[in-house]
C-alpha cells in the first residue's frame, strides 16, 4: 500500500483516477482485513475480552453466582498477606530457576548434536521430540513408577551406584519439585530442540570457516560464532520458556496436585483451586492478574535486554 | 489457566447447546400451564450409574404427563461444569448434589429452591446436610456409609475369627498386623487404606467427642494419624508412597484378595459383587463390618456405631419454570419414597431411606453377603456428615487435604502438620 502512495505523489494522478486508487487501497484494505478476521475474531472473543473481564472481576467479590460487588484492591491486599499465595509465587519462580536453564542447555546440546550428518539422525530427532506429543497422563504414571522410592528404577540404579539414601522423590517435599522438574525438562526438550535445529541452519558455514581458518577450536567457534547468530532464536527459546514456566500447571496437577503438603503448589494451581474449588472467582481472578503481571514483566525486561545487545 | 477456563467453558458451552438442542423447547413449556412438563435432571456417568435412570423410569410410570431427561456431565468435573451452566442460566431444572460441600456455595448464589415443603418419609438420613438456617435446599435419596469389607477366605486362611463389631482402631490396627504376618507367604496384607484424606479424616472427624472441623482446631487429628502411620511402618498395610507411585486401587488390592480388610463406603458393595461377576474380582467370600470406633462405648451390636458418609440429593434450580415446580417436587419426593428406596436397594445402592424392608432388598441381591453383623453394618450406625453445610467447608477441606499428603509422606510430623493447618485456616480461611 505504501508503494501505491508513492507512486500517487509522484504521479501526479488526476482526481478522478486518484478517487479510483483510494478505492482500489480501501478494497484491498477490507480484503486483507477479511483475511485475518477469522483469526481476531477467536482472538477477540476468546481471549481479549476474558481478559479484560479478568482484570473487572480481580476488583470484585464474585462467586460465580448473581452479582459481583465491587470491592476495589481488598483482592489484592488479602494476596499480600496470604501464606498459600506466598508459597505458590515461591514455588513457581523455584520451579522457573531450575527449569528455564536445565530446558535451554540440554535442547541447545540436542540440536548442537543432531545439526551433525549422521546416519539416522531423523530417527533420534524423531526420538526427542517424542515425550512431547505423549499424553501428560501416561508421562505421569509412567515417572511415578520410575520415582518411586523404595522399588523404583531411578533409586535402585542410584543405590547401586553407591547412594545409600537415594532422595524420596515425589514423596519427599524436599525432592518433589526437583523431580517435577526432571519430568517436565524431559518433556519439553525435544520441542526447544527443533526450535534450536531451525536456529542452527541459518548460522553460515562460511563464518565457521572463516574462524577455523583464524585458528579458532570449537569452543571458541561455539560461542564467538554460532551462539551470536542464534540470538534470535534464543530470545524466542527464552521468552516461550519463561511463559511456559510461570504457567506450569497440567504436569504439577497428575504427578502431585501440589503435594506432598504445599511443596509443589504453584500459581495456576492456587488459582484453580480459589476458583474451581472454592468458588471465590474474584479473588481467584485478582491471582491471575499477578499471574499476568509477573509474565509481562519479566517478558518485557527480556525484549528490553535483548533490543539492547542486538544496538 | 487462561485457556483451561476457556476450555471449560467451552466444553460446558457445547455441553448446553448440544442438550438443548435435543430438550423440548422452554417456550412449549411455560404456554401451557398444565398437560406434559419435561424435567431435566443432572447427573454422570448415566452408562455406569443406573440409579439416575432408575429413577427417572419409576417417576414416569407414576406420572405419566412428566418426561424425565436425564442431563449428563463428566463425574470429575461435575461441580464445574454445573456450576458453568447455572451461571450462564442453562443449568438443569433439578441439580444432584454430587458432593455436599457445594451445596451452600449453590444456596449463597440463590440457585436452590427452598423444598423444606416436600415430604420425606421418617427416618430418612442424610436430610440435615442440606439445612441452611432452618430451610431445606434438598432432599436425600442416597446415603452411603463408611464400613469395613473383610475377605472371609483370607481370615479362614490366616486363622483368625471374623470380626464381630466390638472393634475399636486398636483393635483394627492389631488385627491388619496379626493377618499381614500370617498371610506374609500369600502376599497379602491385613488391610488397604486408600489414599483419600477421608480414610483417616473422616473417622477421626465423626468420632472424636466435640470433634469439629469449622472450629478451626484440628488436635484429634493427632491420634488417628500416628495410629495410621503405625500401622503401615509395622507393615500392617501398603504403606502411602508405594500407594501412590503404583497407582493402586482399591478395588484392585481388595478384589484381587492383596488385602484382607479394607475400609470403605457403602457404595463398593454393588460394585464388589458386579466386579466379581464379571469376573475382574476374584471370587470369594466376604462380609462387612461396622466402622472400627474411638472408644468401646459405641462398639458391639448393642449400640449404634458412629461413622460418616455424605448423603447424595436433589434440589431444584431457583430459576425453574413455574408450571414445573409441582412436577419436580413430586419427582424429589418420589426419590426420597419407599418405593424409590426399594427400587435403589435392589441394584445394590444404599438408599437414605433404610428401614427393614429396605435392607432386605439390599441383601437380596445375588453375591451380596449374608450374614448378621453384615446387615448390622449396613443398616445401623450413626453417620456424621464428612462435610458439614458451610462456604467455609471446600476451602477447609483443601488444607487438610495438604495435611494429609504432608502428614502420610513422612515429610512432617503430624504435630507440626496440624500447627501448620491451624494457622492456614485462621489467615486464610477466617473463623466465625
Amino acid at each position: 500500500m505504501a508503494t501505491t502512495t508513492a507512486t500517487d505523489v509522484a504521479v501526479g494522478p488526476s482526481p478522478s483516477l486518484r478517487r479510483r486508487r483510494s478505492r482500489l487501497a480501501r478494497r484491498n484494505a477490507l480484503i486483507g482485513w477479511s483475511f485475518i478476521l477469522p483469526n481476531f475474531l477467536g482472538f477477540a472473543l476468546l481471549t481479549l475480552v476474558p481478559i479484560l473481564v479478568l482484570f473487572y472481576m480481580s476488583m470484585t467479590n464474585w462467586n460465580v453466582f448473581g452479582t459481583a460487588n465491587w470491592v476495589g484492591l481488598a483482592n489484592f491486599q488479602r494476596l499480600v498477606g496470604d501464606g498459600s499465595f506466598r508459597i505458590a509465587l515461591f514455588n513457581t519462580l523455584y520451579y522457573s530457576v531450575l527449569h528455564i536453564p536445565l530446558t535451554f542447555v540440554v535442547a541447545l546440546g540436542l540440536a548442537l548434536l543432531l545439526n551433525s550428518k549422521l546416519r539416522g539422525v531423523a530417527f533420534f530427532r524423531t526420538a526427542a521430540f517424542f515425550p512431547y506429543i505423549t499424553s501428560i497422563v501416561a508421562i505421569a504414571i509412567v515417572w511415578n513408577l520410575l520415582f518411586s522410592p523404595d522399588y523404583g528404577p531411578i533409586n535402585e540404579i542410584l543405590r547401586a551406584f553407591g547412594f545409600a539414601n537415594p532422595p524420596g522423590w515425589l514423596t519427599s517435599s524436599d525432592w518433589a519439585m526437583p523431580a517435577v522438574v526432571i519430568v517436565s525438562t524431559w518433556r519439553d526438550m525435544g520441542y526447544y530442540m527443533i526450535l534450536f535445529l531451525a536456529g542452527l541452519q541459518t548460522v553460515p558455514r562460511e563464518l565457521h570457516e572463516a574462524a577455523r581458518m583464524d585458528g579458532a577450536n570449537a569452543i571458541q567457534r561455539f560461542f564467538n560464532v554460532t551462539m551470536p547468530c542464534l540470538r534470535p532464536t534464543t530470545f524466542f527459546v527464552t521468552v516461550m520458556l519463561t511463559i511456559n514456566s510461570f504457567k506450569i500447571f497440567d504436569l504439577i496437577l497428575v504427578m502431585t496436585e501440589g503435594g506432598p503438603g504445599q511443596s509443589t503448589l504453584v500459581l495456576s494451581q492456587f488459582i484453580y483451586t480459589k476458583g474451581f474449588e472454592e468458588s471465590q472467582f474474584g479473588y481467584a481472578s485478582a491471582a491471575s492478574v499477578a499471574l499476568f503481571f509477573l509474565c509481562i514483566t519479566v517478558t518485557v525486561a527480556q525484549f528490553l535486554a535483548n533490543k539492547r545487545r542486538s544496538a | 489457566m487462561k485457556r483451561k477456563f476457556v476450555a471449560a467453558a467451552g466444553v460446558a458451552m457445547v455441553a448446553t447447546l448440544a442438550l438443548a438442542a435435543c430438550s423440548a423447547s422452554p417456550a412449549a413449556d411455560t404456554a401451557e400451564a398444565s398437560g406434559p412438563v419435561t424435567l431435566s435432571v443432572s447427573g454422570w456417568s448415566v452408562a455406569t450409574t443406573p440409579e439416575f435412570q432408575l429413577l427417572a423410569d419409576g417417576f414416569e410410570k407414576k406420572f405419566p404427563d412428566v418426561t424425565v431427561e436425564l442431563k449428563e456431565y463428566d463425574p470429575v468435573n461435575y461441580n464445574t461444569l454445573l456450576t458453568a451452566d447455572l451461571a450462564a442460566g442453562s443449568g438443569p431444572d433439578i441439580i444432584t448434589q454430587k458432593e455436599v460441600k457445594f451445596v451452600s456455595t449453590y444456596q449463597e448464589g440463590g440457585q436452590l429452591l427452598d423444598v423444606s415443603d416436600v415430604e420425606v418419609p421418617d427416618g430418612i438420613g442424610g436430610t440435615q446436610a442440606y439445612e441452611i438456617d432452618g430451610a431445606s435446599y434438598a432432599v436425600p435419596y442416597r446415603q452411603d456409609s463408611w464400613v469395613v469389607y473383610y475377605n472371609k477366605a483370607l481370615f479362614d486362611e490366616a486363622g483368625v475369627a471374623y470380626p464381630d463389631g466390638t472393634w475399636t482402631w486398636d483393635d483394627y490396627a492389631d488385627l491388619e498386623s496379626e493377618l499381614s504376618t500370617a498371610l506374609s507367604a500369600k502376599p497379602a496384607f491385613g488391610g488397604y487404606q486408600h489414599s483419600w484424606q477421608s480414610t483417616v479424616q473422616g473417622f477421626a472427624n465423626a468420632q472424636t467427642p466435640k470433634a469439629d472441623i469449622l472450629s478451626g482446631d484440628f488436635g484429634h487429628l493427632e491420634d488417628y494419624y500416628t495410629r495410621v502411620l503405625g500401622m503401615q511402618s509395622d507393615g500392617g498395610q501398603v504403606d502411602f508412597n508405594t500407594r501412590n507411585a503404583n497407582q493402586l486401587t482399591y478395588q484392585g488390592e481388595f478384589g484381587k484378595q492383596k488385602a484382607a480388610m479394607l475400609p470403605m463406603g457403602s457404595w463398593y458393595v454393588a460394585t464388589l459383587i458386579a466386579q466379581q461377576a464379571s469376573g475382574e474380582a476374584d471370587t470369594f467370600d466376604w462380609g462387612v463390618a461396622p466402622a472400627p470406633q474411638y472408644d468401646k462405648k459405641t462398639t458391639g451390636t448393642d449400640n449404634v456405631p458412629v461413622t460418616f458418609g455424605d448423603p447424595t440429593g436433589l434440589g431444584i434450580n431457583a430459576a425453574i419454570a413455574d408450571n414445573k415446580v409441582q412436577a419436580a417436587k413430586d419427582f424429589l419426593a418420589y426419590a426420597a419414597s419407599e418405593e424409590a428406596a426399594q427400587a435403589l436397594a435392589a441394584i445394590g445402592i444404599t438408599p437414605a431411606l433404610l428401614n427393614d424392608g429396605v435392607v432386605e432388598t439390599y441383601f437380596s441381591v445375588a453375591g451380596s453377603p449374608t450374614d448378621e453383623l453384615s446387615k448390622f453394618a449396613i443398616s445401623t450406625h450413626e453417620t456424621l456428615p464428612e462435610n458439614p453445610t458451610s462456604t467455609k467447608t471446600a476451602a477447609i477441606q483443601g488444607i487438610l487435604g495438604d495435611l494429609h499428603t504432608a502428614v502420610m509422606s513422612g515429610s512432617e510430623p503430624i504435630d507440626s502438620a496440624i500447627k501448620g493447618a491451624e494457622d492456614r485456616v485462621k489467615n486464610e480461611v477466617g473463623l466465625d
